[in-house]
């Protein structure tokens, strides 16, 4: 077997025991493009959805900064309404669906197996599916541009006349404007995409909660879990409740645009309401999805840098779960201008204002992590602390919007924009980088060198404050979200202008980050084991790890495990398990998971232009559907594989 | 650190120019209004409290726990835990000042949901004119409807009906019937109330005064479509007399450019137009009526044209502003400027899909896209819009 | 090593005493149940808060062959459980006389509500399009007789499969185990469903 890759493993076994019922058999490229599409190597799969996201981040961010440029001065003309409309709708759905959550996903992928002692995930296929499921959403949500772009050229004609195939229905769709009287098919790919990247979502969600209970080295008591391995639980069990509802309306929308029905139909009977309920019962648990995994990242990161244990281990947990529980109880606050009544506005109001208690207590307890340590100010904490900062500010907006009369007047202004932007920016955002900061060189085994990476996290943190800041003030001024322009009397363009700047300054510290990263990976000096004197058990295997991650199995004697087989007693040091005499047991590589996943980009891309009346695609939409029954035939057909490791190089009978 | 604080300060200074401008929240001139505001500023202030308590301490840990030069590597501060009681304590305080918040929030939801209970604000109390049955002992309700992408206004008890400017009485509750004929719009005058959003399928009310006399600025905040960004509406509060006269001018019809009636000028314009006087306004008029094919949504009281797809026109020359508020014609004093007000008709008439893109006058079937209006046409038609004031103006 | 599951190696020490495809289906039933519940959901806000003036449901209904084909399904279920225990105990062909059972019936089920719909959308004038009731009535039982279809196909999958070399009873128990859980899942999802859309339109209240 060549070992052409660092990661190759010593004394490997081809898996040629297990053909399957019909003679498939597993790949076992270790090399090359074949090589990534068909690996099961959670971190392999982590590496891709990074890439992947750190990309639609750079495009989002392309997206935000021509918003910015149209809003600089009054009564701009230098995009179209409509393409102002189709950008901010791409820009959320981008920034939301296809770079924070598949970046989180990447830290799920890379970290848990190593941070509880696995050799990969419960179903390591199946991940691999998630992350080929997200491609086809991703693909299907943007290959929207090429269609419009056919359309001004003149080769695309849709056949209800409209121009809006990239989607400008907003990032939540509000019925009835996504009726197909209103809108044209770019509804169709925000929906189609939306709906694949839920199932991929879900896939991971069940991977990771059964890997976090059932795949725990010996000693891994649930209570000795590292916290992003907790909030890595958390989030999967909110996205298994959270996105079965946006299913359910994306699938009602679809069935009242393609079929005829009148689920948010006026004319039918319908409720145009009810899809604001369904979307936020999504959405509100949604966007703790964005922020749990980021502030686990923290909660990791502080302690490292302060040379003392996180503070309040139990409480952050347990707020997190409070934070996830109570999060199904507060949808409402996004529909406060919708007329729902005293008692469901009051009720909302004050469940929003309590679900600050458990934020709070997070706050708290990173600065009591501070507090009495020996801090250093590596990159990595000139993030953490900015996330503090940042999301704190953003808290305090929430706060304000919290009470529905002030909120009357906040809601679908710039304020909103300025709440949501500090706490997804200076919170999600701050963390991910500081994530993606602290873990490179594990993943890469290079370590940073210079100052790019203090200076890129001030450039950040200046321009995030100079873009959003201002934007309260702007809500405050009266100015609606979603506009394309404004007229010169209103007063806003000095602030609009100075917004512009800050949008910027913080691209300039996002590409300064980048150039960073590719020119450490490039050029950067090995790293070692544990460059950071960390607490947690991915810093005690080499950087990068090996392919079966450890050489045994650890068997952990206490929390922040790592940190005290450093400095604790003899008996809190990480013990092993032989590995016995067949070796490590790793998953095989498959070509399945992409088999099937290709077959809903087949399907999404087919309704889509079934809607733009291009004959035949209701057939292409069920070949799609088939592939991916095929595809999940041939998955369950093809065996479950699996080949032996000796990484201690022993070669011991079977 | 100093130079975030400065660059907050900028903004700061920059921003104190947009928070008394003309939609700004911050600028209240209405009881709701008001309400909204103080509510708001609590949670400012209590807010900034935490800000500077929380972050004080941050700022205060980071500095006084860094890591020194000379300090040891190797040596580890002590490893403690967590402390129960700080975080018990902490966590009352949190909650304390939320209950803060959650009082006055409570109250305010529950008085803002209610119709306030005023004698004086009952219609008969303060205005004379002719009124639908029962509507004395009634509040003044106004039905207001969002379109794509503009505002029509009707006020069933008084029997009148405008589009884009409303008014309302000084000091008096007015309540709003908020509907939607297509998407979700929003219905929001900052400097009065706070928004209720107008649904289709939900019949949404609010109430608001206006405290003082003015011309406020409202706009749609619920993204509706390409032309979300150039629907507005104005409401102007008036003293009681104002407002009657008001409304009595929203009743008069427009006389006909020739002829005593209308319905003689629209059959003398369609079969001898060569009869018709050879002045703007009068051509105007007759292609309003006839190929510009105007009536087929728009309305003129007491005219044939009874289209209600569009803003009713009866008295469009004496609103400040056209296309939902886009075009403003007023001066600062808020009086009309008529050479700004007759380019903006005629612009709007000429190209008004350049002005507010996707806009169903131009694009419905049989709309403007449809009618081959020359520019003379379009100037003629403006000289008419003009002359649809009530007389008194 | 054997052809043997994924996991075998760490079933012993498995802190859960659950098997992953166990725990992993016990997941997604979960997230099943959202999704019939928004499902549901809809229909009764739509039947008890926004009632449309669509037709009566009882002039539609035919109870006594929904009570017919609801008792079918049970029955499936029953069928079902005897099978996940037959291949506990490695008894193959009672494994796979059970199973076909199961599908027949279900099979049986799916026939009974082809039926219906197309007694009420020919007969009655009641198709997807009709109003608010029609499309959350078809979008609802439709979803479900589409869970239904899939778990037959899924079956049907086991049963042939027990018939090659590669199906072995002690390592596969665990996979018709899950499929008997969904299985059980798609029974209960339509009792709440009788009851919710069914019977509750003959109940006043």
């Amino acid at each position: 077997m060549s070992t052409a890759t660092s990661t190759a493993p010593l004394g490997a076994e081809k898996a040629d025991e297990n053909r399957s019922l019909i003679g498939l058999r597993r790949p076992d490229h270790t090399t090359g493009l074949a090589d990534w599409l068909t690996t099961v190597d959670h971190k392999k799969i982590a590496i891709m959805y990074a890439i992947f996201s750190l990309a639609f981040l750079v495009i989002g961010g392309i997206e935000a900064l021509i918003i910015r440029a149209q809003l600089a001065v009054a009564e701009n003309q230098l995009i179209t309404a409509e393409v102002y409309n189709q950008l901010f709708t791409m820009h959320g759905t981008t920034m939301v669906f296809l770079a924070v959550m598949p970046l989180s996903a990447a830290f799920f992928n890379y970290l848990v197996p190593l941070q509880i002692g696995a050799r990969d995930v419960a179903f390591p296929r199946l991940n691999s599916f998630s992350l080929w499921t997200f491609v086809a959403g991703a693909i299907i949500l943007n290959i929207s541009w090429l269609f419009q772009a056919a359309n001004l050229l003149g080769w695309f004609n849709p056949i209800d006349g409209r121009s809006d195939i990239v989607p400008a229905v907003g990032w939540f769709g509000y019925a009835p404007y996504t009726d197909t009287a209103y809108s044209g098919i770019g509804t169709d790919f925000w929906i189609l995409g939306l709906q694949v990247l839920g199932i991929g979502s879900l896939a991971a969600a069940f991977n990771f909660i059964v890997t976090i209970f059932n795949m725990r080295a010996p000693g891994m008591l649930m209570m000795r879990l590292p916290v992003f391995t907790w909030m890595t639980l958390i989030t999967s069990f909110l996205i298994i409740f959270a996105f079965p509802p946006l299913t359910v309306a994306l699938g009602e929308l679809m069935f009242d645009r393609y079929f005829g029905t009148s689920f948010f139909r006026v004319e039918g009977g319908g409720q145009p309401i009810l899809w604001q309920h369904l979307f936020w019962i999504f959405g509100h648990p949604e966007v703790y999805i964005l922020i749990l995994p980021a502030m686990g990242i923290i909660s990791e990161i502080l302690p490292v840098f302060s040379r003392k244990p996180l503070f309040g281990y139990s409480l952050i947990i347990f707020s997190g779960a409070v934070i996830g529980f109570l999060g199904f109880a507060v949808w409402s606050h996004h529909m406060f201008t919708t007329g729902l009544g005293t008692v469901g506005t009051a009720a909302f109001s004050l469940l929003t204002m309590a679900i600050a208690v458990p934020t709070g207590v997070k706050i708290f307890n990173w600065i009591g992590t501070l507090w009495g340590g020996k801090i250093r100010f590596d990159v990595p904490m000139i993030y953490g602390l900015g996330f503090i900062w940042m999301f704190m500010m953003g808290g305090f907006s929430g706060i304000m919007h919290s009470s529905a009369p002030a909120d009357s007047q906040q809601h679908d202004t710039y304020f909103v924009v300025a709440h949501f932007h500090y706490v997804l920016i200076g919170g999600s955002i701050l963390a991910l980088l500081a994530g993606l900061y602290f873990w490179f060189p594990k993943v890469t085994g290079r370590m940073w060198q210079g100052k790019l990476g203090h200076w890129s996290a001030i450039v950040i943190v200046i321009g995030l404050n100079w873009t959003f800041f201002p934007m309260h003030y702007l809500g405050m001024a009266g100015m609606p979200r979603r506009t394309h322009t404004y007229l010169e009397g209103t007063g806003w363009q000095a602030l609009n202008f100075a917004v512009t700047i800050g949008a910027f300054i913080l691209a300039v510290g996002i590409l300064m980050f980048l150039i960073d990263m590719l020119r450490t990976y490039r050029k950067g000096v090995p790293a070692g084991n544990d460059p950071w004197n960390a607490r947690t058990l991915e810093w005690s295997i080499p950087s990068p790890p090996p392919v079966h991650n450890f050489d045994r199995t650890p068997v952990v004697k206490a929390r922040d495990a790592f940190w005290l087989h450093k400095f604790g007693t003899v008996d809190q040091k990480i013990g092993s398990v032989d590995p016995g005499a067949h070796g490590v047991h790793m998953p095989s590589k498959s070509w399945m998971p992409l088999l099937t996943s290709s077959g809903f980009l087949v399907f999404g891309i087919a309704m889509a232009m079934k809607s733009a009346g291009v004959p035949l695609m209701g057939y292409l939409a069920i070949t799609g559907l088939s592939i991916t029954l095929i595809g999940i035939y041939l998955w369950a057909l093809e065996g479950p594989g699996g080949y032996h490791l000796h990484p201690e190089g022993e070669h011991r009978p079977h | 650190m100093p130079l975030r604080l400065s660059i907050i300060s900028l903004t700061l200074v920059l921003s104190g120019c947009a928070l008394d401008g003309r939609q700004s929240f911050m600028d209240p001139r209405g009881e709701v209004a008001w309400l909204q505001y103080d509510l708001f500023m609590l949670t400012v202030y209590v807010t900034f409290g935490i800000f500077i308590a929380v972050g004080g301490t941050l700022l205060w840990t980071v500095w006084r726990y860094r890591e020194r030069v000379d300090d040891d590597p190797n040596e580890h501060p002590p490893q403690s835990h967590g402390n129960p009681l700080v975080e018990f304590v902490l966590i009352a305080i949190s909650i304390g000042l939320l209950v803060i918040i959650a009082i006055p929030t409570v109250s305010a939801i529950v008085y803002t949901h209610g119709m306030p209970d005023e004698p004086d604000s009952l219609l008969g109390s303060y205005y004379h004119g002719d009124m639908s049955d029962g509507a004395e002992e009634e509040v003044l309700t106004i039905y207001a409807y969002g379109w794509q992408w503009w505002f029509s206004f009707e006020y069933p008890q008084l029997g009148i009906v405008t589009g884009n400017e409303l008014a309302i009485p000084k000091g008096k509750v007015v309540r709003f019937e908020l509907r939607s004929k297509d998407v979700i719009h929003s219905f929001w005058v900052p400097k009065l109330a706070g928004k209720v959003d107008m649904i289709p399928g939900r019949n949404n009310w609010m109430w608001l005064r206006g405290d003082e006399a003015g011309y406020f600025f409202g706009q749609c905040a619920e993204y509706c479509g390409e032309s979300h960004a150039y629907m507005q509406f104005r409401v102007e509060v008036m003293e009681d007399d104002d407002f009657a006269e008001w409304v009595e001018q929203q009743r008069q019809t427009p006389p006909p450019p020739q002829e005593e009636s209308w319905q003689d000028f629209v059959v003398l314009a369609a079969r001898a137009p060569e009869k018709l006087v050879d002045e703007p306004a009068v051509r105007g008029a007759a292609l309003f009526y006839g190929r510009g094919a105007c009536i087929q949504c728009h309305a003129i009281k007491g005219t044939p044209a009874a289209g209600l797809l569009g803003p009713d026109l009866t008295t469009v020359a004496s609103r400040k502003s056209i296309a939902a508020g886009w075009m403003e014609h007023h001066n600062d004093d808020f009086t009309i400027n008529p050479e700004r007000q007759y380019e903006n008709f005629y612009r709007w008439i000429r190209e008004s899909e350049k002005i507010k893109p996707g806009n169903l006058m131009y694009h419905v079937s049989g709309g403007m896209r449809d009618i081959n209006l020359s520019d003379q046409d379009c100037h003629d038609l403006a000289a008419f819009m003009m002359t649809l004031r009530p007389d008194s103006l | 090593m054997s052809a043997a599951t994924e996991v075998t190696e760490s079933q012993e020490h498995v802190p859960t005493g659950m098997h992953p495809k166990k725990l992993m289906m016990w997941l997604f039933l979960a997230s099943d149940c959202m999704f019939f519940g928004t499902l549901i959901s809809t229909h009764l806000i739509y039947r008890k808060i926004y009632p449309d003036v669509g037709p009566d449901p009882r002039s539609i209904f035919d109870i006594e062959l929904t009570t017919g084909s609801s008792f079918i399904l049970l029955m499936s279920s029953l069928f079902m459980a005897l099978a996940v225990s037959a291949i506990h105990k490695g008894e193959l062909k009672s494994f796979r006389r059970n199973t076909v059972l199961v599908m027949i019936f279900g099979l049986l089920f799916l026939s009974g509500q082809v039926y219906e719909f197309y007694d009420f959308a020919v007969n009655k004038d009641f198709k997807l399009t009709t109003g608010t009731f029609g499309s959350s009535f078809y979008l609802m039982t439709g979803t479900h007789g589409v869970h239904v279809a899939l778990g037959i196909l899924w079956l049907g999958s086991l049963f042939a499969y027990s018939y090659t070399k590669h199906f072995k009873a002690e390592t596969h128990a665990m996979d018709v185990e899950v499929a008997g859980l969904y299985w059980h899942f798609v029974d209960i999802v339509w009792i709440v469903i009788f009851t919710a859309v069914y019977l509750l339109e003959y109940v006043s209240f």
